[in-house]
């Protein structure tokens, strides 16, 4: 936690010093409670005919401030406000915002060390999973069988709402923030990112942004699915403010996020470490985080306007007073397709990045994995429409964006390449993180071909719409991308926590999530060939037995990932003490110690040669790094 | 052992090198997973299309028979990824409880494979795309002098009603077509967006506010299908649902006759 | 050990959970207990001699009196059918269902729900198939710009259930006889007939936009279970 200490930290100091989790929630508490009394004073707090956009106007208004309070009561505008008084931090300022000598409770407070900020997202989006998992059972529990309303189609639309939106901001941090955050400056040979209170910035917002999101199950849910469609989302309850608000403010931090990891990669990866010497992992993460930066300001736009609209008379959607729903459908999807490949690329990096480490084999032409993660993220913006194929809108350019998204099949396909030559002759050491490569390559050569089917026109005219869809998008973010993450925890988790991740009772959680997965998964493609429509709280006798497969499913899947689950909990409380560098890896984040300290390196390290050098024998093998002493950066 | 055969192999003919290589016993075993795979997964081709049930118009048809197609040519590509995974399973795994490995071969690159491998992906991808584009046309409505029914589909939160401008205006909650009659859907909504699917006829197209959107089919087959909605429309979006009942032309002459009562 | 007994903790704890959500979720979501439809007789009927078996059914211009109790609930001020949403009806019978509606209206989405559809003539009134009873007076359509509310029961597809679709107008009380406290005292009474099938689980829900101050006012109490829909169990 400490290498050298450079003098005592001053007691007091300000402020600042007495800021932390607890300060901020109670901020936000009265920052939202005078914001909601105040704003229902103005407008009134109830809803009904002569108030339509009064109730938004006082719930918008109430989450903003309670955003703003929150960060306020956390310390991230400590240093501006000092800035502006003249009175800029001083080194000791920048060691305490940084946690040293804190022990635990840096976790809790606005702390700019990289690996603090990555141990929180893994925290955060274990969170959101766990609520967003929930909420998957009770969506299979009320379809276990077609006719028992369990809890009446009302509540359903509102949880498979919450569900999809929850899932999707999970999985879009769930490798970028733990990993992209502690592994990357390790990895490039940096001291730490290059604007570390931006750093503590993006996952303190993300921080604000949970109990705005999970407001949405007190006022009303999101009855609309994740994509809330316009004009259906001028129909719906408040709950919808709790979207708009976390969209726009998710959308802040995934900017400022991907700004900080793209600068840092660019500027601050160690001397001798070229783009052909930096390891595929950090490629993935760069370019998930810079396809986030054209791809989210169009949702967070969107939401804006949906804003105006529910508050504010605005009628950008409202076509019956000359809004266009095709609009929403366009930003929307120019956001959300980009959006599938920004959470899948890291997962597979992840998985590229360990597999020469369990192979014992170098990575097979890096180049190919690179250029196919380019040629992924150039098409990516490219294909929004063929969500819209059945929407009417412009019929004639449906055949281009086939062509574009028949396209993706190249690039992603020499990821596939990638994966099966660096398996091909390799000796593999069957660890668990490494099944999980095989795991993955199963259930996303399912989702990719399914994607294939989906992309033709006319075959979508029988797909779109269907739990065929709901089943393929599954596959790939759950079976492609969510493994992948599972996999990157696996790996990672000697060097996060300095404990080894039980293999013994994650390999039950982890084998048991799998077979339930593809139970739940197949059963659901069944019953969308079948022409069971998606968001469905009732269903057709027809579709009875599929259903209730992958209910079953479901809950087997829940088992798995709960015995998962402990898993982690146990090994992260009394693990195995972890050795440095467990895996005999090679980049530069396991010749670090365990835990690692301050700024990660005593001296810079200078790299001379690629980081997948394995199978070559010992007197071949270069040097990885020769130790250069740069001297104390302060 | 392997690596010996390399090294023999480095002075011999591009044609010995690969017979040579053919004989090697993982490559046969992968090459008999892959072709025990393909056949297993082909199976998928028919199984989709009975699960999608029965076609009733020529649209339909052309969906399973895409799917069908589609599925036979993604089979041996999804098969060598999954027999290299299980040979790399059962084949070179390092013995249980054994470390890490020395003895992988340090293929860097391969670019034969590589080029190979981008090319034929590319082909798939390209017999994809002209595949869909012959079959968008083929499928596309034509003027052959026979002037299509018209028929109002109407979007209403939770129930679709169907409107016939041709046949006086009558009103149904019900699809009646006749069969072999090329019908033309002007669809719409009063509210939100919904999306007409016809399941078995292969007719999907939103329903819009304030918009008319077009979709043309000819039904084959005399029955009772199913109309759904295929977009979240609400609090019964589940239940939007009715019949489509396609009868003989004169069986629906005769619905007409009667106001639209059966 | 030590960690098997984790593991086991950690799945009773996530699976009382679900349990312990799902059980308050199906609980809040209970409503009234269903009106069930009494027989009393048979009728002639074109499908032959059926039980005859009577509903009847109101509409408030509140929540005051129907499903949601006397205190109205969360929102007392919505409208509301009563005094249960959830209407269980006898198969292959004639129901004769009457609806007395209380509340204000104005103008349809869509003329289609202004029409009397899927109803046959109730014996003894003077009615044909295709109409309605209203006020004492046979009709099979209204002014379509003057609606209270519609009864709506949904066609659903599905092969083991029967066909079953009735939609009748309600019209609207006019503006000027709705009183500012209590209910109007001359409200509209409709009465219809139709036939069940077989046994099946069916939907219904009012067409009127009846959501105030949202989109094609469907919105709000449209939105929301129990108030202009319900189930209908036919058994």
């Amino acid at each position: 936690m400490s290498t050298t200490t450079r003098g005592p930290i001053p007691n007091g100091g300000g402020l600042m010093r007495r800021l932390n989790l607890g300060t901020a929630i109670l901020t936000g508490f009265i920052f939202a409670f005078i914001g909601w009394y105040i704003a229902g004073k103005v407008f009134g707090f109830g809803d009904g005919p002569d108030n339509s956009w009064g109730r938004d106007r006082v719930w918008i208004i109430t989450m903003s401030l309670w955003a703003i309070g929150f960060m306020t009561g956390i310390g991230a505008f400590v240093g501006p406000v000092r800035w502006v008084m003249g009175k800029d931090q001083s080194f000791e300022d920048q060691m305490y915002l940084a946690g040293k000598n804190q022990g635990i409770s840096r976790y809790f407070k606005f702390t700019t060390d990289h690996k603090v900020v990555g141990v929180q997202y893994l925290i955060v989006t274990m969170l959101l999973f766990f609520v967003g998992g929930i909420l998957a059972m009770l969506i299979r529990t009320d379809l276990i069988s077609k006719n028992t309303e369990i809890f009446g189609s009302q509540t359903y639309n509102a949880v498979v709402g919450l569900h999809g939106i929850i899932m999707i901001i999970a999985t879009i941090i769930m490798v970028t923030g733990p990993f992209g955050n502690f592994v990357v400056p390790i990895m490039i040979g940096a001291r730490d990112m290059a604007f570390p209170r931006l750093n503590a910035l993006s996952l303190w917002l993300i921080a604000s942004v949970v109990p705005i999101l999970l407001s949405a199950v007190f006022l009303g849910g999101i009855p609309t699915g994740w994509s809330a469609y316009e004009p259906l989302g001028l129909q719906a309850p408040p709950g919808m403010d709790s979207y708009l608000m976390t969209i726009i403010i998710f959308a802040i931090s995934s900017g400022v996020a991907g700004a900080n990891i793209v600068t840092t990669v660019v500027k601050m990866r160690a001397r001798g470490m070229t783009w052909n010497r930096t390891p595929i992992f950090v490629y993935g993460v760069v370019a998930s985080v810079g396809l986030a930066i054209p791809a989210f300001p169009t949702f967070m736009a969107s939401q804006v306007m949906s804003g105006f609209d529910r508050a504010a008379g605005g009628v950008f959607f409202d076509t019956a007073a000359g809004g266009n729903d095709w609009l929403y459908t366009n930003l929307f999807w120019l956001m959300g397709h980009p959006e599938v490949y920004v959470i899948l690329i890291p997962g597979l990096a992840a998985m590229m990045e360990y597999l020469p480490v369990f192979v014992r084999k170098p990575l097979f032409n890096f180049n190919a994995a690179v250029l196919g993660i380019a040629g992924i993220v150039g098409l990516s913006v490219m294909v929004w429409a063929h969500h819209m194929y059945m929407t009417g809108w412009a019929p004639n350019l449906n055949a281009p964006f086939m062509l574009t998204t028949e396209l993706i099949s190249v690039p992603t396909g020499m990821l596939f390449l990638v994966f099966i030559g660096t398996l091909w002759r390799g000796r593999v050491w069957a660890r668990l993180p490494m099944l999980a490569v095989y795991a993955m390559l199963w259930n996303f050569i399912i989702g990719g071909l399914t994607g294939i089917y989906l992309s033709d026109v006319p075959v979508d005219v029988a797909l779109h719409g269907s739990m065929y869809v709901t089943a393929h998008f599954h596959y790939t973010l759950m079976g492609g991308a969510f493994v992948g993450a599972m996999g990157a925890v696996m790996y990672w988790f000697p060097k996060m926590t300095g404990r080894m991740f039980d293999e013994k009772i994650g390999a039950w959680g982890f084998w048991i999530s799998q077979i339930g997965f593809n139970v739940t998964f197949l059963g659901m493609f069944a019953v969308g060939l079948a022409g069971q429509p998606r968001r469905v709280s009732s269903y057709s006798s027809l579709f009875a037995t599929g259903n209730l497969v992958s209910s079953i499913g479901a809950y087997t899947i829940f088992t798995g990932m709960l015995i998962f689950l402990a898993a982690i909990i146990h090994s992260w409380t009394s693990g195995e003490i972890a050795p440095a560098n467990p895996w005999g890896a090679k980049t530069l984040e396991w010749q670090v110690p365990t835990p690692v300290p301050l700024e990660n390196f005593e001296v810079l390290p200078v790299i001379t040669s690629d980081p997948y050098g394995y199978g070559v024998p010992d007197r071949l093998l270069e040097p990885i790094r020769e130790p250069v002493h740069t001297g104390d950066h302060s | 052992m392997s690596e010996h055969l390399d090294d023999q192999l480095e002075a011999q003919l591009p044609a010995d090198k690969f017979r040579a290589w053919t004989k090697r016993p993982y490559i046969r075993h992968v090459f008999l997973i892959w072709l025990g795979l393909t056949i297993l997964f082909e199976i998928f081709g028919p199984v989709q299309a009975h699960l999608m049930g029965a076609p009733a118009s020529e649209a339909m048809k052309a969906i399973e028979d895409t799917m069908s197609l589609f599925t036979y040519t993604a089979a041996p590509v999804a098969a060598l990824v999954i027999s290299v995974v299980l040979y790399s399973i059962f084949g070179w795994r390092q013995p249980k409880g054994a470390g890490p490995s020395n003895e992988s071969p340090a293929i860097k690159t391969n670019g034969p494979v590589t080029t190979a491998w981008v090319v034929i992906s590319s082909l798939l991808c390209v017999f994809l795309l002209i595949w869909g584009l012959g079959e968008m046309n083929s499928l596309a409505p034509r003027n052959n002098g026979v002037k299509p029914l018209v028929i109002d589909a109407i979007g209403n939160q939770w129930v679709w009603t169907f409107k016939y401008p041709d046949n006086g205006n009558i009103e149904s909650n019900q699809l009646y077509m006749p069969k072999d009659q090329p019908v033309v859907f002007h669809v719409s909504s009063v509210d939100v967006v919904h999306s007409l699917w016809i399941v078995q006829l292969g007719v999907k197209i939103d329903a819009n506010p304030e918009r008319v959107t077009l979709a043309h089919v000819t039904p084959t087959v005399i029955g009772r299908f199913d109309v759904r909605c295929a977009e979240l429309c609400g609090l019964y979006h589940a239940h939007m649902q009715t019949n489509a009942v396609v009868v003989s032309p004169d069986d629906f002459n005769t619905w007409v006759a009667n106001g639209g009562h059966a | 050990m030590k960690r098997v007994f984790t593991a086991l903790i950690t799945v009773l704890l996530g699976a009382s959970l679900i349990f312990g959500i799902a059980s308050y979720l199906h609980l809040s979501s209970l409503q009234n207990p269903p009106v069930v439809a009494t027989i009393d007789g048979t009728a002639q009927t074109a499908q032959g001699i059926l039980p005859h078996a009577y509903i009847s059914l109101s509409t408030y211009p509140d929540s005051l009196a129907g499903e949601h109790g006397p205190s109205g609930g969360v929102h007392p001020d919505w409208v509301s059918y009563g005094p249960s949403t959830d209407i269980t009806l006898p198969a292959h019978s004639l129901v004769t269902m009457t609806i007395t509606q209380y509340d204000s209206g104005e103008v349809l989405n869509n003329p289609y729900f202004a029409h009397v559809w899927g109803t046959v003539a109730t014996p003894g009134d003077g009615t044909a198939d295709g109409q309605m009873l209203l006020d004492g007076q046979p009709v099979s359509e209204v002014d379509p710009e003057h609606i209270g509310h519609t009864f709506t029961l949904h066609d659903l597809t599905s092969p083991s259930q029967d066909s079953l679709f009735v939609s009748v107008p309600l019209p609207a009380v006019d503006d000027s006889l709705m009183p500012d406290t209590g209910y109007t005292n001359t409200p509209h009474v409709i009465t219809f007939s139709f036939i069940t099938g077989g046994a099946g689980h069916y939907i219904w829900n009012c067409e009127y936009p009846c959501g105030d101050g949202t989109y094609k006012k469907f919105g709000d109490v449209m939105a929301a279970r129990a108030f202009m829909s319900g189930t209908v169990t036919v058994a």
